[in-house]
């Protein structure tokens, strides 16, 4: 797979097409769970995905369309480190795709008291 | 004296390693099989110990005892400094000054604080001076002592935090016992820490050491501040001090300077510079060392209403003021046409990125043509071998002053140069209000997504906290990026006192001891609340903090943020993992901290704080974080461990 310019994966983070993410393999989530951690995902984007200010943004119900993630896991546009397929095969892509994809969603801020009455307004 | 023909001590003890010797060879000789010379029948020669009693007179022993020493002169010296502590693991070389301080100084400005690690005693008076805004003090023992010291000495250095340090020497060589005050003793005892420390002597008078000391406090404190360090001679701290040698001595009056300020041609040229601009940004960096230093800030950015990002090296803005938008900064700096920066501690960093890729590339973050105008005292303190002072950047109007020192005079320019440009100003900042409305919006957002994760996240540690403590007068005592930062996300930070920054050089183990520090000019200040979010592996690094917090009764709440790993390290060896193609599963050897896990409670309650963990399910957290704050109400010294996310 070639590397994406930033503006072609910004058109593919845009596409409404892409968006809806017809084209993503069928994924085990049971075993993308297990490569989620044993891959080291968890170390910057958090256990359960939920991501982190320095290290990694929220992959728990990722928008990005299956082609941008795995060009992201190929061949990262950032820091992150790359993630070639005799590391991570595409069928194990498509299954922590599939395990991050569905997991459950989190309560709005709105609903939580305590985050609503935190300091700043 | 005259020559009597008796012994003196030295006299005796000599005459005993002599008599001592004739007798081994004597024996030596009788055992070599040599024909035995025919011995003259006489009485026995006298024992050194029974020549001495026989001729030596109680009067003629040299004195044993005195009444003043030049150590007591040194403390007269140090009690004109202000200096309220003086922080110490016990080292022979200074054993003159640590009875005279504690005995003839009646432990009293500076009282001694005992440490168990010189890191921690150079570690907590760099978090004291951050929080009291004056140095404090902290002895070393010759050698061992400033070499385990070195990397939190190297931290205040980078930080640009002053620091009175003190080490000692054994003396001259023909006063040295054989064996470790060899050992111990010192040609050169700043060599160690010279590359970064402002300035250092080993003086050779007591006058001198008078006039150095106080030489050595002017400069720590004048901008850019640094520690600096002075060498107290064993010989000159236990020498008698008779009434006449005293009289001699003089303690200089102590010269407290004015900072450095930009002069006025430069500040109307940057007044016009930013008036001009269309889209004008503050940067803050190591900036605000007062609370003067905030309220000019926010003086300055409403005068332009110009956004402020701040970098968080120094409480420089308050979180709650709509012109605080450090939450923007990538798009901010993106769109500047004109960039002030106060005191960059990386002013290249500021403006670009550079990639952590098997081929390294960098990235301009800032517009090509847009002004850079930068007010700092970086240029005043730099040296050659340590890296700190970061990749070379011009500026248009690059101004070498104290950046606090100069804003009230650049206020006054900007509001002298901004007459007919106060209603596109006014349009400016009503945007601005706006856009800041959103910025605690996104963050309770981000902090939705983690609050119900297991392992506990950042974002949940700190609502539960804020609801436990927003009443009281909270104070931070670490930076807490690896948790998320949430501190200056969705809390009002409004006083400077509330955050000290980071560590400044990254030398692990700053945490507990810089937040040691702070406690106590917290403590001092009165019925505030200090909290330090201190990461595993940095408090690893000096867990004996809390033996010192227990014994000096410094209570603050110690937060273990247990990853259970070097974790930055462990990213780094995946990175190189990756990188190679050769799977990360291998990253935890070496980086992480399992098998066993640690108990830092228990650890905490054998030192003598109150222990409070593992707490690992999020419904615990805040029950666990109550009763923490509790006891730190009621004076003690309290850690709590927190099982969390690696990050965030």
């Amino acid at each position: 797979m070639r590397l994406l310019s930033l503006a072609s994966l910004a058109t593919l983070l845009l596409s409404p097409a892409l968006a809806q993410d017809a084209q993503a393999p069928a994924g085990d989530i049971k075993n993308g769970e297990k490569h989620y951690i044993s891959d080291g995902c968890y170390q910057c984007h958090g256990v359960g995905g939920n991501g982190a200010a320095l290290t990694g943004p929220r992959l728990s119900r990722t928008e990005f369309p299956y082609e941008a993630f795995i060009n992201q896991l190929r061949h990262p546009g950032s820091d992150m480190p790359p993630y070639e397929a005799s590391i991570v095969p595409d069928q194990v892509v498509a299954d922590i795709y599939a395990y991050v994809k569905n997991l459950p969603p989190s309560r709005p801020a709105k609903d939580i008291p305590l985050l609503m009455g935190m300091g700043v307004k | 004296m005259a020559d009597t023909g008796k012994l003196d001590r030295r006299g005796f003890l000599k005459g005993a390693v002599i008599a001592s010797g004739a007798s081994i060879a004597v024996e030596a000789h009788a055992q070599s099989g040599a024909p035995a010379q025919p011995k003259a029948a006489k009485a026995p020669l006298p024992t050194a110990a029974q020549h001495a009693a026989e001729n030596d007179t109680p009067s003629e022993l040299a004195p044993l005892t005195t009444t003043k020493t030049g150590s007591d002169f040194m403390v007269d010296v140090c009690k004109t400094l202000n200096l309220d502590y003086m922080a110490s693991c016990p080292g022979s070389t200074f054993r003159g000054l640590q009875e005279s301080f504690i005995n003839y100084g009646q432990n009293k400005k500076p009282e001694w604080l005992t440490c168990l690690h010189e890191e921690v005693s150079v570690g907590m008076a760099h978090g004291y001076a951050k929080v009291a805004g004056k140095p404090m003090a902290a002895m070393m023992h010759g050698t061992v002592g400033t070499q385990h010291a070195a990397m939190a000495i190297f931290n205040a250095w980078c930080d640009r935090v002053p620091i009175m340090l003190f080490t000692a020497s054994a003396g001259p060589v023909e006063d040295r016992r054989p064996g470790v005050e060899w050992m111990h003793s010192v040609q050169d005892g700043a060599a160690t820490v010279r590359d970064f420390i402002k300035w250092d002597d080993y003086p050779w008078s007591l006058q001198s050491f008078a006039e150095s000391t106080a030489r050595a406090y002017s400069l720590a404190t004048a901008q850019p501040p640094a520690p600096v360090l002075i060498t107290a001679d064993g010989k000159l701290q236990e020498m008698p001090l008779d009434a006449k040698a005293s009289e001699k001595l003089t303690i200089p009056k102590l010269n407290i300077g004015t900072q450095t300020v930009a002069d006025p041609n430069a500040l109307r040229d940057v007044a016009r510079m930013l008036v001009a601009a269309q889209n004008p940004v503050i940067i803050a960096d190591r900036y605000a060392r007062s609370q003067a230093g905030m309220d000019n800030l926010v003086k300055l950015a409403e005068a332009l209403q110009a956004p402020v990002i701040d970098l968080q090296n120094r409480m420089n803005m308050p979180t709650t003021h709509y012109l605080c938008h450090s939450a923007r900064s990538a798009a901010l700096v993106g769109q500047a046409d004109c960039i002030l920066s106060l005191e960059p501690v990386d002013l290249y960093g500021q403006l670009n990125r550079v990639t952590d890729q098997l081929e390294r590339t960098s990235r301009r973050k800032a517009k090509a043509d847009v002004k850079i105008i930068s007010i700092s005292t970086h240029d005043l303190m730099v040296r050659a071998n340590y890296q700190d002072f970061q990749r070379y950047s011009a500026a248009d109007i690059s101004i070498t002053a104290d950046a606090e020192a100069t804003l009230p005079f650049l206020i006054e320019a900007v509001l002298k140069e901004s007459g007919a440009r106060r209603s596109d100003f006014e349009a400016r900042g009503q945007k601005l209000r706006e856009a800041y409305k959103g910025i605690a919006d996104r963050a309770r957002a981000d902090a939705a997504i983690t609050f119900d994760s297991t392992p506990i996240s950042g974002a949940r540690l700190f609502a539960e906290l804020w609801n436990i403590v927003k009443n009281d007068d909270w104070a931070f005592l670490t930076s807490n990026n690896y948790v998320g930062n949430w501190q200056h996300r969705l809390w009002p930070m409004e006083k400077h006192y509330q955050y000290i920054g980071s560590s400044g050089g990254s030398g692990v183990g700053y945490e507990p001891v810089a937040a040691l520090g702070a406690a106590l000019a917290h403590r001092d200040a009165g019925g505030r609340l200090p909290i330090a979010v201190i990461g595993d592996g940095n408090f690893n690094m000096a867990p004996t903090t809390l033996w010192t917090a227990a014994h000096h009764k410094i209570p603050y709440l110690a937060i273990i943020q247990n990853n259970r790993a070097y974790h930055q390290e462990v990213m780094h060896i995946q990175r190189m993992a990756n990188r190679h193609n050769r799977g990360v599963e291998n990253a935890v050897i070496g980086t992480t901290i399992t098998d066993p896990n640690i108990d830092y409670a228990k650890l905490a309650q054998g030192y003598g704080a109150v222990g409070i963990g593992p707490i690992t399910d999020p419904k615990d957290l805040a029950d666990a974080l109550k009763k923490g704050v509790a006891a730190v109400k009621a004076g003690e010294p309290v850690l709590i461990d927190i099982v969390m996310q690696p990050r965030g």
